[in-house]
Protein backbone atom coordinates (compact mmCIF):
# COMPACT_ATOMS: atom_id res chain seq x y z
CA UNK A 1 0.00 0.00 0.00
CA UNK A 2 1.43 3.40 -0.96
CA UNK A 3 1.58 6.23 1.54
CA UNK A 4 -1.08 8.30 -0.29
CA UNK A 5 -3.70 5.62 -0.63
CA UNK A 6 -6.76 6.17 1.55
CA UNK A 7 -6.38 4.40 4.86
CA UNK A 8 -8.20 1.16 5.27
CA UNK A 9 -10.56 1.65 8.20
CA UNK A 10 -9.17 -0.17 11.22
CA UNK A 11 -11.28 -3.01 12.53
CA UNK A 12 -13.46 -2.08 15.48
CA UNK A 13 -11.76 -4.68 17.59
CA UNK A 14 -8.35 -3.13 17.25
CA UNK A 15 -8.47 -0.35 19.83
CA UNK A 16 -10.06 -2.53 22.55
CA UNK A 17 -7.50 -5.23 21.73
CA UNK A 18 -4.69 -2.73 22.19
CA UNK A 19 -6.11 -1.59 25.53
CA UNK A 20 -6.61 -5.11 26.73
CA UNK A 21 -3.07 -5.97 25.76
CA UNK A 22 -1.80 -2.88 27.57
CA UNK A 23 -3.72 -3.82 30.71
CA UNK A 24 -2.38 -7.38 30.54
CA UNK A 25 1.22 -6.22 30.17
CA UNK A 26 0.95 -3.55 32.88
CA UNK A 27 -0.92 -5.92 35.19
CA UNK A 28 1.62 -8.70 34.64
CA UNK A 29 4.51 -6.38 35.35
CA UNK A 30 2.76 -5.05 38.47
CA UNK A 31 2.19 -8.57 39.79
CA UNK A 32 5.80 -9.52 39.00
CA UNK A 33 7.01 -6.45 40.88
CA UNK A 34 4.76 -7.08 43.90
CA UNK A 35 5.79 -10.74 44.14
CA UNK A 36 9.54 -10.32 43.59
CA UNK A 37 10.19 -12.04 46.90
CA UNK A 38 11.47 -15.47 47.80
CA UNK A 39 8.21 -16.61 49.35
CA UNK A 40 5.99 -15.58 46.45
CA UNK A 41 8.44 -16.93 43.92
CA UNK A 42 5.99 -19.13 42.02
CA UNK A 43 3.66 -16.22 41.33
CA UNK A 44 6.62 -14.08 40.33
CA UNK A 45 7.74 -16.64 37.77
CA UNK A 46 4.19 -16.97 36.46
CA UNK A 47 3.89 -13.18 36.06
CA UNK A 48 7.29 -13.09 34.37
CA UNK A 49 6.20 -15.58 31.71
CA UNK A 50 2.96 -13.65 31.37
CA UNK A 51 4.90 -10.46 30.62
CA UNK A 52 7.17 -12.26 28.17
CA UNK A 53 4.17 -13.69 26.32
CA UNK A 54 2.46 -10.28 26.30
CA UNK A 55 5.51 -8.66 24.73
CA UNK A 56 5.71 -11.28 21.99
CA UNK A 57 1.95 -11.08 21.49
CA UNK A 58 2.32 -7.39 20.70
CA UNK A 59 4.32 -8.23 17.60
CA UNK A 60 1.68 -10.72 16.52
CA UNK A 61 -1.06 -8.14 17.05
CA UNK A 62 0.85 -5.61 14.96
CA UNK A 63 0.94 -8.13 12.13
CA UNK A 64 -2.79 -8.83 12.42
CA UNK A 65 -3.98 -5.22 12.69
CA UNK A 66 -4.63 -2.78 9.86
CA UNK A 67 -1.40 -1.19 8.61
CA UNK A 68 -1.16 2.25 10.26
CA UNK A 69 -4.10 1.38 12.50
CA UNK A 70 -4.08 1.41 16.32
CA UNK A 71 -2.09 -1.83 16.45
CA UNK A 72 0.70 -0.70 14.15
CA UNK A 73 4.01 -0.34 15.97
CA UNK A 74 4.75 2.96 14.22
CA UNK A 75 1.59 4.98 13.83
CA UNK A 76 1.59 7.93 11.48
CA UNK A 77 0.91 11.23 13.21
CA UNK A 78 2.09 10.00 16.57
CA UNK A 79 4.99 11.82 18.20
CA UNK A 80 8.35 10.21 17.41
CA UNK A 81 9.27 10.44 21.05
CA UNK A 82 6.31 8.34 22.08
CA UNK A 83 7.05 5.71 19.52
CA UNK A 84 10.62 5.47 20.74
CA UNK A 85 9.55 5.46 24.34
CA UNK A 86 7.11 2.64 23.69
CA UNK A 87 9.74 0.63 21.84
CA UNK A 88 12.42 1.12 24.49
CA UNK A 89 10.02 0.35 27.33
CA UNK A 90 8.75 -2.80 25.68
CA UNK A 91 12.28 -3.97 24.90
CA UNK A 92 13.40 -3.37 28.49
CA UNK A 93 10.36 -5.09 29.95
CA UNK A 94 10.87 -7.99 27.55
CA UNK A 95 14.58 -8.25 28.41
CA UNK A 96 13.79 -8.08 32.12
CA UNK A 97 11.36 -10.99 31.74
CA UNK A 98 13.73 -12.97 29.53
CA UNK A 99 16.66 -12.52 31.90
CA UNK A 100 14.35 -13.67 34.69
CA UNK A 101 13.60 -16.87 32.82
CA UNK A 102 17.34 -17.44 32.43
CA UNK A 103 18.10 -16.50 36.05
CA UNK A 104 15.64 -19.16 37.15
CA UNK A 105 18.21 -21.71 35.98
CA UNK A 106 21.49 -19.79 36.08
CA UNK A 107 21.76 -17.92 39.36
CA UNK A 108 24.65 -15.75 38.18
CA UNK A 109 22.18 -13.93 35.91
CA UNK A 110 20.18 -12.77 38.95
CA UNK A 111 21.97 -9.45 39.27
CA UNK A 112 21.47 -8.69 35.58
CA UNK A 113 17.78 -9.53 35.93
CA UNK A 114 17.46 -7.22 38.90
CA UNK A 115 19.21 -4.40 37.05
CA UNK A 116 17.07 -4.76 33.92
CA UNK A 117 13.88 -4.96 35.97
CA UNK A 118 14.77 -1.83 37.91
CA UNK A 119 15.52 0.02 34.69
CA UNK A 120 12.18 -1.07 33.24
CA UNK A 121 10.50 0.03 36.47
CA UNK A 122 11.96 3.52 36.14
CA UNK A 123 10.91 3.77 32.51
CA UNK A 124 7.26 3.30 33.44
CA UNK A 125 6.72 6.66 35.18
CA UNK A 126 8.71 8.25 32.34
CA UNK A 127 6.37 6.60 29.84
CA UNK A 128 3.30 7.73 31.82
CA UNK A 129 4.65 11.28 32.09
CA UNK A 130 5.26 11.39 28.38
CA UNK A 131 1.77 10.14 27.60
CA UNK A 132 0.33 12.74 29.95
CA UNK A 133 2.38 15.44 28.27
CA UNK A 134 1.31 14.40 24.77
CA UNK A 135 -2.37 13.94 25.51
CA UNK A 136 -2.78 16.83 27.91
CA UNK A 137 -5.96 17.95 29.57
CA UNK A 138 -9.33 16.58 28.64
CA UNK A 139 -8.11 14.06 26.12
CA UNK A 140 -6.00 12.51 28.82
CA UNK A 141 -8.91 12.32 31.25
CA UNK A 142 -11.13 10.80 28.59
CA UNK A 143 -8.47 8.29 27.74
CA UNK A 144 -7.78 7.38 31.34
CA UNK A 145 -11.45 6.92 32.16
CA UNK A 146 -12.05 4.94 28.97
CA UNK A 147 -9.02 2.79 29.54
CA UNK A 148 -9.96 2.28 33.16
CA UNK A 149 -13.32 0.88 32.12
CA UNK A 150 -11.80 -1.46 29.57
CA UNK A 151 -8.85 -2.53 31.70
CA UNK A 152 -10.74 -2.91 34.95
CA UNK A 153 -11.83 -6.43 34.10
CA UNK A 154 -8.48 -7.97 33.09
CA UNK A 155 -6.73 -6.18 35.95
CA UNK A 156 -9.28 -7.49 38.41
CA UNK A 157 -8.92 -10.99 37.00
CA UNK A 158 -5.15 -10.71 37.37
CA UNK A 159 -5.32 -9.43 40.92
CA UNK A 160 -7.78 -12.20 41.70
CA UNK A 161 -5.28 -14.71 40.36
CA UNK A 162 -2.54 -13.16 42.46
CA UNK A 163 -4.69 -13.47 45.56
CA UNK A 164 -5.86 -16.97 44.72
CA UNK A 165 -2.43 -18.58 44.42
CA UNK A 166 -1.22 -18.04 47.99
CA UNK A 167 -4.74 -18.72 49.28
CA UNK A 168 -4.89 -22.20 47.79
CA UNK A 169 -4.42 -23.84 51.18
CA UNK A 170 -5.41 -27.30 50.03
CA UNK A 171 -2.64 -29.11 48.20
CA UNK A 172 -2.97 -32.71 47.08
CA UNK A 173 0.57 -33.57 48.20
CA UNK A 174 -0.08 -32.18 51.69
CA UNK A 175 -3.42 -33.96 51.89
CA UNK A 176 -1.73 -37.24 50.97
CA UNK A 177 0.92 -36.73 53.68
CA UNK A 178 -1.80 -36.04 56.25
CA UNK A 179 -3.80 -39.07 55.10
CA UNK A 180 -0.73 -41.29 55.61
CA UNK A 181 -0.22 -39.93 59.12
CA UNK A 182 -3.92 -40.46 59.87
CA UNK A 183 -3.65 -44.09 58.79
CA UNK A 184 -0.57 -44.61 60.97
CA UNK A 185 -2.19 -42.83 63.92
CA UNK A 186 -5.25 -45.03 63.61
CA UNK A 187 -3.09 -48.14 63.49
CA UNK A 188 -1.29 -47.06 66.69
CA UNK A 189 -4.48 -46.15 68.55
CA UNK A 190 -7.90 -47.36 67.46
CA UNK A 191 -9.49 -44.52 69.45
CA UNK A 192 -7.93 -41.92 67.11
CA UNK A 193 -10.63 -39.60 65.78
CA UNK A 194 -8.70 -36.96 63.86
CA UNK A 195 -5.95 -34.38 64.14
CA UNK A 196 -6.20 -31.35 66.37
CA UNK A 197 -4.78 -27.92 65.63
CA UNK A 198 -4.86 -27.17 69.38
CA UNK A 199 -2.62 -30.15 70.20
CA UNK A 200 -0.37 -29.12 67.30
CA UNK A 201 -0.09 -25.62 68.68
CA UNK A 202 0.97 -26.90 72.08
CA UNK A 203 3.76 -28.98 70.46
CA UNK A 204 4.80 -25.88 68.53
CA UNK A 205 4.89 -23.55 71.55
CA UNK A 206 5.90 -25.87 74.42
CA UNK A 207 9.11 -24.92 76.24
CA UNK A 208 11.26 -28.01 76.64
CA UNK A 209 14.39 -28.66 78.68
CA UNK A 210 16.22 -31.22 76.53
CA UNK A 211 18.30 -28.73 74.59
CA UNK A 212 19.20 -25.39 76.12
CA UNK A 213 19.97 -23.90 72.71
CA UNK A 214 16.62 -24.82 71.20
CA UNK A 215 13.95 -25.00 73.93
CA UNK A 216 11.02 -24.84 71.50
CA UNK A 217 9.97 -25.30 67.88
CA UNK A 218 9.22 -21.58 68.00
CA UNK A 219 12.88 -20.87 68.82
CA UNK A 220 13.70 -21.23 65.12
CA UNK A 221 10.26 -21.11 63.50
CA UNK A 222 9.36 -17.99 65.60
CA UNK A 223 6.39 -17.27 67.84
CA UNK A 224 4.43 -16.04 64.85
CA UNK A 225 4.67 -18.83 62.27
CA UNK A 226 3.48 -16.55 59.47
CA UNK A 227 6.77 -14.65 59.78
CA UNK A 228 10.16 -15.83 58.54
CA UNK A 229 12.12 -17.67 61.20
CA UNK A 230 15.81 -17.80 61.87
CA UNK A 231 18.00 -20.72 62.86
CA UNK A 232 18.86 -19.82 66.45
CA UNK A 233 22.48 -20.92 66.15
CA UNK A 234 23.56 -20.31 62.57
CA UNK A 235 21.45 -17.21 61.85
CA UNK A 236 20.21 -18.73 58.57
CA UNK A 237 16.79 -17.40 57.62
CA UNK A 238 13.99 -19.98 57.54
CA UNK A 239 10.90 -19.45 55.37
CA UNK A 240 7.63 -19.02 57.34
CA UNK A 241 6.26 -22.26 58.80
CA UNK A 242 2.59 -21.39 58.27
CA UNK A 243 0.98 -22.66 55.09
CA UNK A 244 -0.87 -19.37 54.54
CA UNK A 245 2.45 -17.54 54.30
CA UNK A 246 4.33 -20.32 52.52
CA UNK A 247 2.17 -22.55 50.31
CA UNK A 248 5.06 -24.98 49.70
CA UNK A 249 5.02 -26.11 53.32
CA UNK A 250 4.53 -29.82 54.04
CA UNK A 251 4.25 -30.83 50.40
CA UNK A 252 7.49 -32.84 50.04
CA UNK A 253 6.95 -36.07 51.98
CA UNK A 254 10.64 -36.93 52.21
CA UNK A 255 11.56 -33.52 53.58
CA UNK A 256 8.66 -33.51 56.05
CA UNK A 257 9.70 -36.91 57.46
CA UNK A 258 13.37 -35.97 57.57
CA UNK A 259 12.73 -32.71 59.42
CA UNK A 260 10.31 -34.26 61.92
CA UNK A 261 12.85 -36.99 62.62
CA UNK A 262 15.50 -34.38 63.29
CA UNK A 263 13.75 -31.44 64.85
CA UNK A 264 11.75 -33.58 67.30
CA UNK A 265 14.93 -35.36 68.39
CA UNK A 266 16.81 -32.07 68.76
CA UNK A 267 14.08 -30.15 70.61
CA UNK A 268 12.00 -32.82 72.37
CA UNK A 269 14.66 -35.52 72.73
CA UNK A 270 12.19 -38.06 71.31
CA UNK A 271 10.47 -39.11 68.13
CA UNK A 272 7.23 -37.39 67.20
CA UNK A 273 4.41 -39.90 66.73
CA UNK A 274 2.28 -39.95 63.58
CA UNK A 275 -0.44 -38.18 65.55
CA UNK A 276 2.02 -35.46 66.70
CA UNK A 277 3.08 -34.94 63.10
CA UNK A 278 -0.47 -34.68 61.81
CA UNK A 279 -1.42 -32.31 64.64
CA UNK A 280 1.59 -30.10 63.93
CA UNK A 281 0.77 -29.86 60.20
CA UNK A 282 -2.91 -29.27 60.97
CA UNK A 283 -1.99 -26.39 63.29
CA UNK A 284 0.26 -24.74 60.72
CA UNK A 285 -2.26 -25.25 57.94
CA UNK A 286 -4.82 -23.39 60.03
CA UNK A 287 -2.53 -20.40 60.56
CA UNK B 1 17.02 -22.68 24.31
CA UNK B 2 19.47 -24.56 26.48
CA UNK B 3 22.41 -23.39 24.43
CA UNK B 4 21.28 -19.78 24.65
CA UNK B 5 21.08 -20.10 28.41
CA UNK B 6 24.49 -21.71 28.60
CA UNK B 7 25.97 -19.11 26.27
CA UNK B 8 24.59 -16.26 28.33
CA UNK B 9 25.84 -17.92 31.51
CA UNK B 10 29.29 -18.37 30.04
CA UNK B 11 29.50 -14.75 28.88
CA UNK B 12 28.43 -13.60 32.31
CA UNK B 13 30.91 -15.72 34.19
CA UNK B 14 33.66 -14.47 31.92
CA UNK B 15 32.74 -10.89 32.64
CA UNK B 16 32.83 -11.28 36.43
CA UNK B 17 35.95 -9.85 38.04
CA UNK B 18 38.91 -11.46 39.77
CA UNK B 19 39.04 -15.13 40.61
CA UNK B 20 41.42 -14.58 43.48
CA UNK B 21 39.23 -15.43 46.47
CA UNK B 22 36.86 -17.78 44.82
CA UNK B 23 36.22 -21.44 45.16
CA UNK B 24 34.20 -23.44 42.66
CA UNK B 25 30.51 -23.04 43.47
CA UNK B 26 28.76 -26.11 44.82
CA UNK B 27 26.32 -27.24 42.12
CA UNK B 28 25.09 -30.67 43.14
CA UNK B 29 21.37 -30.13 43.81
CA UNK B 30 21.06 -32.89 46.44
CA UNK B 31 23.93 -31.49 48.48
CA UNK B 32 22.76 -27.91 48.06
CA UNK B 33 19.35 -28.80 49.40
CA UNK B 34 20.36 -31.18 52.18
CA UNK B 35 23.28 -29.13 53.52
CA UNK B 36 21.77 -25.70 52.82
CA UNK B 37 18.77 -25.79 55.13
CA UNK B 38 20.30 -24.91 58.46
CA UNK B 39 23.24 -22.87 57.17
CA UNK B 40 24.61 -22.15 53.73
CA UNK B 41 25.89 -25.25 51.92
CA UNK B 42 29.64 -24.77 52.45
CA UNK B 43 31.89 -25.54 49.50
CA UNK B 44 33.97 -28.66 50.08
CA UNK B 45 37.23 -26.74 49.39
CA UNK B 46 37.60 -25.69 53.01
CA UNK B 47 38.17 -29.13 54.54
CA UNK B 48 40.09 -32.27 53.51
CA UNK B 49 38.22 -35.37 52.31
CA UNK B 50 38.79 -37.25 55.58
CA UNK B 51 37.03 -34.45 57.50
CA UNK B 52 33.97 -34.69 55.27
CA UNK B 53 33.96 -38.47 55.63
CA UNK B 54 33.94 -38.16 59.40
CA UNK B 55 31.17 -35.55 59.28
CA UNK B 56 28.99 -37.69 57.02
CA UNK B 57 29.42 -40.60 59.46
CA UNK B 58 28.17 -38.58 62.41
CA UNK B 59 25.18 -36.62 61.15
CA UNK B 60 23.11 -37.89 64.10
CA UNK B 61 24.98 -35.46 66.24
CA UNK B 62 26.03 -32.63 64.00
CA UNK B 63 27.21 -29.73 66.16
CA UNK B 64 24.55 -30.52 68.79
CA UNK B 65 21.77 -31.04 66.26
CA UNK B 66 20.49 -34.02 64.38
CA UNK B 67 21.14 -33.72 60.65
CA UNK B 68 20.35 -37.38 60.01
CA UNK B 69 19.14 -38.31 56.52
CA UNK B 70 18.51 -41.37 54.37
CA UNK B 71 21.64 -43.57 53.85
CA UNK B 72 21.60 -43.29 50.05
CA UNK B 73 21.57 -39.51 50.35
CA UNK B 74 24.45 -39.62 52.83
CA UNK B 75 26.47 -41.73 50.39
CA UNK B 76 25.76 -39.40 47.49
CA UNK B 77 26.70 -36.26 49.41
CA UNK B 78 29.79 -37.87 50.90
CA UNK B 79 31.08 -38.51 47.38
CA UNK B 80 30.35 -34.94 46.23
CA UNK B 81 32.15 -33.49 49.25
CA UNK B 82 35.12 -35.86 49.05
CA UNK B 83 35.57 -35.20 45.32
CA UNK B 84 35.61 -31.45 45.90
CA UNK B 85 37.68 -31.51 49.10
CA UNK B 86 40.70 -29.29 49.70
CA UNK B 87 43.20 -32.13 49.30
CA UNK B 88 41.54 -33.36 46.06
CA UNK B 89 41.01 -30.16 44.06
CA UNK B 90 43.82 -27.91 45.24
CA UNK B 91 43.56 -24.21 44.42
CA UNK B 92 44.60 -21.09 46.25
CA UNK B 93 41.95 -20.97 48.95
CA UNK B 94 42.05 -24.73 49.55
CA UNK B 95 45.84 -24.63 49.85
CA UNK B 96 45.68 -21.81 52.37
CA UNK B 97 43.31 -23.80 54.58
CA UNK B 98 45.03 -27.16 54.16
CA UNK B 99 48.38 -25.81 55.33
CA UNK B 100 47.06 -25.70 58.88
CA UNK B 101 45.63 -29.20 59.00
CA UNK B 102 47.75 -32.02 60.50
CA UNK B 103 48.39 -34.90 58.04
CA UNK B 104 45.89 -37.17 59.80
CA UNK B 105 43.74 -34.43 61.35
CA UNK B 106 39.99 -34.42 60.71
CA UNK B 107 38.87 -30.91 61.70
CA UNK B 108 35.10 -30.38 61.52
CA UNK B 109 35.02 -26.61 61.62
CA UNK B 110 36.04 -24.24 58.86
CA UNK B 111 35.77 -21.35 61.28
CA UNK B 112 38.49 -22.67 63.62
CA UNK B 113 41.14 -22.99 60.93
CA UNK B 114 43.88 -20.38 61.45
CA UNK B 115 43.53 -19.42 57.77
CA UNK B 116 39.98 -18.39 58.59
CA UNK B 117 40.81 -16.79 61.94
CA UNK B 118 43.56 -14.62 60.49
CA UNK B 119 41.23 -13.10 57.92
CA UNK B 120 38.39 -12.76 60.42
CA UNK B 121 40.03 -11.18 63.42
CA UNK B 122 37.09 -8.92 64.27
CA UNK B 123 35.98 -7.50 67.63
CA UNK B 124 33.27 -9.48 69.46
CA UNK B 125 30.58 -6.92 68.69
CA UNK B 126 30.98 -7.61 64.97
CA UNK B 127 30.17 -11.31 65.51
CA UNK B 128 27.29 -10.38 67.80
CA UNK B 129 25.47 -8.41 65.09
CA UNK B 130 21.88 -9.68 64.90
CA UNK B 131 22.20 -10.49 61.21
CA UNK B 132 25.47 -12.39 61.69
CA UNK B 133 24.89 -14.42 64.83
CA UNK B 134 27.54 -17.02 64.03
CA UNK B 135 30.91 -17.25 62.31
CA UNK B 136 29.44 -19.94 60.10
CA UNK B 137 26.94 -17.47 58.63
CA UNK B 138 29.22 -16.61 55.68
CA UNK B 139 26.51 -15.02 53.49
CA UNK B 140 25.77 -12.41 56.16
CA UNK B 141 29.06 -10.73 55.18
CA UNK B 142 29.93 -12.33 51.84
CA UNK B 143 26.82 -11.67 49.75
CA UNK B 144 28.01 -14.00 46.99
CA UNK B 145 29.35 -16.73 49.27
CA UNK B 146 26.94 -19.33 47.93
CA UNK B 147 28.47 -18.80 44.50
CA UNK B 148 31.92 -19.39 45.93
CA UNK B 149 32.89 -15.72 45.90
CA UNK B 150 34.50 -14.47 49.11
CA UNK B 151 35.73 -11.15 47.82
CA UNK B 152 35.39 -8.43 50.39
CA UNK B 153 32.02 -6.69 50.04
C1 LIG C 1 17.33 -25.34 65.29
C2 LIG C 1 16.28 -24.67 64.58
C3 LIG C 1 14.94 -25.42 64.44
C4 LIG C 1 14.11 -25.83 65.46
C5 LIG C 1 14.31 -25.62 66.95
C6 LIG C 1 12.99 -26.49 64.84
N1 LIG C 1 13.15 -26.48 63.48
FE1 LIG C 1 11.90 -27.31 62.11
N2 LIG C 1 13.07 -26.61 60.60
C7 LIG C 1 14.26 -25.95 60.75
C8 LIG C 1 14.86 -25.70 59.46
C9 LIG C 1 16.20 -25.00 59.20
C10 LIG C 1 13.98 -26.26 58.51
C11 LIG C 1 14.19 -26.36 57.00
C12 LIG C 1 14.10 -25.06 56.31
C13 LIG C 1 12.77 -24.82 55.70
O1 LIG C 1 11.99 -25.77 55.53
O2 LIG C 1 12.49 -23.67 55.40
C14 LIG C 1 12.86 -26.81 59.27
C15 LIG C 1 11.77 -27.44 58.69
C16 LIG C 1 10.83 -28.15 59.40
C17 LIG C 1 9.82 -28.99 58.79
C18 LIG C 1 9.63 -29.23 57.30
C19 LIG C 1 8.56 -28.35 56.77
C20 LIG C 1 8.29 -28.59 55.32
O3 LIG C 1 7.84 -27.64 54.66
O4 LIG C 1 8.50 -29.69 54.82
C21 LIG C 1 9.11 -29.56 59.82
C22 LIG C 1 7.98 -30.56 59.68
C23 LIG C 1 9.65 -29.04 61.05
N3 LIG C 1 10.69 -28.19 60.77
C24 LIG C 1 9.17 -29.38 62.31
C25 LIG C 1 9.69 -28.88 63.49
C26 LIG C 1 9.17 -29.24 64.80
C27 LIG C 1 8.02 -30.18 65.07
C28 LIG C 1 9.94 -28.57 65.71
C29 LIG C 1 9.84 -28.60 67.22
C30 LIG C 1 9.77 -29.92 67.82
C31 LIG C 1 10.95 -27.82 64.96
N4 LIG C 1 10.75 -28.04 63.63
C32 LIG C 1 11.95 -27.07 65.54
C33 LIG C 1 14.84 -25.56 61.93
C34 LIG C 1 14.33 -25.81 63.19
C1 LIG D 1 19.65 -29.79 61.00
C2 LIG D 1 20.45 -28.65 60.68
C3 LIG D 1 21.73 -28.90 59.88
C4 LIG D 1 21.88 -29.57 58.70
C5 LIG D 1 20.80 -30.26 57.87
C6 LIG D 1 23.28 -29.49 58.35
N1 LIG D 1 23.96 -28.77 59.30
FE1 LIG D 1 25.93 -28.34 59.27
N2 LIG D 1 25.72 -27.32 61.04
C7 LIG D 1 24.54 -27.18 61.75
C8 LIG D 1 24.80 -26.41 62.94
C9 LIG D 1 23.77 -26.04 63.99
C10 LIG D 1 26.18 -26.08 62.92
C11 LIG D 1 26.95 -25.26 63.94
C12 LIG D 1 26.92 -23.83 63.45
C13 LIG D 1 27.58 -22.85 64.36
O1 LIG D 1 28.07 -23.19 65.42
O2 LIG D 1 27.60 -21.68 63.93
C14 LIG D 1 26.72 -26.67 61.70
C15 LIG D 1 28.04 -26.53 61.30
C16 LIG D 1 28.57 -27.08 60.15
C17 LIG D 1 29.94 -26.94 59.74
C18 LIG D 1 31.01 -26.17 60.47
C19 LIG D 1 30.86 -24.67 60.25
C20 LIG D 1 31.97 -23.92 60.92
O3 LIG D 1 31.71 -23.28 61.96
O4 LIG D 1 33.09 -23.95 60.40
C21 LIG D 1 30.10 -27.62 58.58
C22 LIG D 1 31.36 -27.75 57.76
C23 LIG D 1 28.81 -28.20 58.26
N3 LIG D 1 27.90 -27.85 59.23
C24 LIG D 1 28.56 -28.99 57.16
C25 LIG D 1 27.33 -29.55 56.86
C26 LIG D 1 27.10 -30.44 55.75
C27 LIG D 1 28.15 -30.93 54.78
C28 LIG D 1 25.76 -30.75 55.78
C29 LIG D 1 25.01 -31.67 54.81
C30 LIG D 1 25.40 -33.05 54.91
C31 LIG D 1 25.17 -30.04 56.91
N4 LIG D 1 26.16 -29.34 57.53
C32 LIG D 1 23.83 -30.09 57.23
C33 LIG D 1 23.31 -27.66 61.38
C34 LIG D 1 23.05 -28.39 60.25
C1 LIG E 1 31.26 -10.96 60.24
C2 LIG E 1 31.40 -11.00 58.82
C3 LIG E 1 32.02 -12.24 58.16
C4 LIG E 1 31.58 -13.56 58.25
C5 LIG E 1 30.41 -14.09 59.05
C6 LIG E 1 32.45 -14.33 57.41
N1 LIG E 1 33.39 -13.51 56.83
FE1 LIG E 1 34.86 -14.09 55.53
N2 LIG E 1 35.62 -12.22 55.53
C7 LIG E 1 35.01 -11.11 56.11
C8 LIG E 1 35.82 -9.94 55.81
C9 LIG E 1 35.50 -8.51 56.25
C10 LIG E 1 36.92 -10.39 55.04
C11 LIG E 1 38.10 -9.58 54.48
C12 LIG E 1 39.22 -9.61 55.47
C13 LIG E 1 40.54 -9.22 54.90
O1 LIG E 1 40.68 -9.21 53.67
O2 LIG E 1 41.42 -8.94 55.67
C14 LIG E 1 36.76 -11.82 54.87
C15 LIG E 1 37.63 -12.63 54.15
C16 LIG E 1 37.38 -13.95 53.80
C17 LIG E 1 38.18 -14.77 52.93
C18 LIG E 1 39.47 -14.36 52.27
C19 LIG E 1 39.22 -13.37 51.23
C20 LIG E 1 40.43 -12.49 51.10
O3 LIG E 1 40.20 -11.33 50.76
O4 LIG E 1 41.52 -12.96 51.33
C21 LIG E 1 37.61 -15.98 52.82
C22 LIG E 1 38.06 -17.17 51.98
C23 LIG E 1 36.44 -15.95 53.67
N3 LIG E 1 36.32 -14.71 54.24
C24 LIG E 1 35.61 -17.03 53.86
C25 LIG E 1 34.56 -17.03 54.77
C26 LIG E 1 33.78 -18.22 55.06
C27 LIG E 1 33.96 -19.58 54.41
C28 LIG E 1 32.86 -17.85 56.00
C29 LIG E 1 31.80 -18.74 56.66
C30 LIG E 1 32.26 -20.01 57.18
C31 LIG E 1 33.08 -16.43 56.30
N4 LIG E 1 34.12 -15.98 55.53
C32 LIG E 1 32.34 -15.70 57.21
C33 LIG E 1 33.87 -11.10 56.88
C34 LIG E 1 33.15 -12.22 57.26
Amino acid sequence: MSGDAPRAAPGRWELPALRLWHAALAGGFLVAWLTADEDTYRMHVFAGYWVLIAVSLRLGLAAMGTPRGPLALVRPGRSRLMIWMGGVLMTMVGLAALSGVIADGVTSVEDLHEGLSNTALWLIPAHAALVAWVFQGKRLRDKVMGAARVSALPVLVLLGLAAAVPAQAADPARDAILADYAKAAKAADSGFTGFSAARGESIYRARNTVNADFPSCATCHTDDPTRPGRHAKTGREIAPAAVSANPKRFTDAEKVEERFNRDCKTVLGRECSARDRGDFITFLSSK
Amino acid sequence: MRSIVMGAGLLLSLSTPAWADRVAPLTDPVTLKACGECHMAFQPDFLPARSWARMMDSLDNHFGESAAMAPDKVAHIRKVLEDGAADRVGGKVAGRFLRWVAPDGTPQRITENPAFLRKHDFPAREWARADVKSKSNCPACHKRAERGDYEED
